[in-house]
């Protein structure tokens, strides 16, 4: 029986919620409900949202109800999951391009809790960008497109 | 070329004197006006003939490179057509969408045999590592490719967040404190507990910020200094 996970369907929503979510992780969650590898990640979210409840808030963004959050975080692939803590953008290298956005879903629902365990760590000592701790085999690849290149 | 001989004569020999050389030396450094001529003449067919070589070095380069892409090109769509038939079989294969598809959505033809007694009861996603670990990345993870977001500014380039870009209006002016203000004192006591010094510690939650206001992202792509990033 899964935890059902909130939805932001508009901007003012996720607004509130960036503006608004206080001494928590906020997880936000872009891709859309029907796609494959959403769903995979949808669930280990679902399942980890109960015991992560003390450090982390988790959302569902549905791409096509927000644009300009889509632009803004040059969202190409979904899903992409993207974090703050206290209305500022978490960043995470995981060995990849992008520090701005986990792209793909995890590997295993442990590699979930200890990112956010990390970024949560990171977040109460003042730091904007940490190191993820998830094995890099387990980091889905992606190609990033450079724009005009 | 009899202008150029004085004039050159003239100059060396200033040249002479203001670097003191020695005077025996610079008769022979004076080049004769033949000899000039016929270096003028082989610097321009070497030169021409270095052009010449670039050009076809560069041409044959282009050559290479569109040979290269057309490989890459035919390999991709060969793959592409034996993932889409394959991707079909396997589609046939499942009779209801399942919440963890993993590994097993298209493992090689054994494997859809399996797949009827996977239903959606199966607990999280580590129950279901039957295939070997590149099979979870491979066709678990093909990522939907949503498209190009072109847009003036975005993240990398440190654009205004959405979030701080004031448009619609706030609702309900409450008077006085209600009983939601009285909740967030009490959490506002359990903040004082919290190290001083984490992310955002400072932030304050009611001060409005103009329409020029920017917070400092960007530094992704590596311009600048690192501490510049804060």
């Amino acid at each position: 029986m899964s935890f059902l996970l909130p939805k932001l369907t508009s901007k003012k929503e996720v607004d509130q919620a960036i503006k608004s979510v206080a001494e928590k992780v906020l997880v936000l969650r872009f891709g859309r409900d029907s796609d494959a590898v959403c769903l995979q990640l949808d669930d280990i979210l679902a399942k980890t949202a109960h015991d992560l409840s003390k450090m982390a808030v988790i959302y569902l963004v549905d791409v096509n109800k927000v644009p300009v959050y889509t632009q803004y975080f040059d969202i190409s692939y979904i899903p992409s999951t993207v974090f703050f803590f206290n209305g500022q953008h978490m960043k995470v290298d995981y060995g990849s391009p992008d520090h701005t956005k986990f792209v793909g879903s995890f590997k295993t629902k442990q590699d979930f809790i200890d990112l956010i365990e990390v970024i949560y760590r990171g977040a109460m000592r003042g730091k904007l960008i940490v190191r993820s701790p998830i094995d890099p085999n387990n980091i889905p690849k992606y190609d990033l497109l450079y724009q005009g290149i | 070329p009899g202008s150029r001989r004085p004039e050159h004569r003239r100059e060396t020999a200033r040249f002479w004197r203001e670097n003191r050389a020695e005077a025996a030396l610079r008769e022979r450094c004076v080049v004769p006006p033949e000899e000039y001529e016929c270096f003028l003449r082989t610097l321009e067919r070497a030169l021409a003939e270095h052009e010449r070589r670039e050009e076809e070095r560069i041409r044959q380069m282009a050559a290479d490179i569109r040979e290269a892409e057309r490989r890459q090109r035919e390999t991709v769509q060969a793959a592409l057509q034996k993932y889409c038939s394959f991707f079909l079989n396997c589609a046939q294969l499942q009779t209801e969408p399942k919440l963890c598809a993993g590994p097993s959505a298209c493992s090689p033809p054994a494997g859809p045999g399996r797949d009827t007694s996977y239903g959606a009861e199966q607990p999280g996603p580590s129950g279901i590592q039957t295939g070997p670990d590149l099979a979870w990345m491979e066709s678990g993870q093909a990522l939907t490719f949503i498209g190009h977001q072109e847009t003036e500014g975005n993240v990398h380039t440190g654009a205004k967040p959405p979030w701080l870009t004031e448009e619609e209006d706030e609702t309900e002016q409450q008077i006085g404190p209600s009983y939601e203000e009285f909740l967030k004192q009490k959490e506002k006591q359990k903040l004082k507990k919290l190290p001083a010094e984490r992310v955002g510690a400072n932030f304050d939650h009611t001060s409005q910020t103009g329409d020029s206001w920017l917070p400092s992202f960007g530094r992704v792509w590596n311009h600048g200094r690192r501490w510049q990033s804060r």
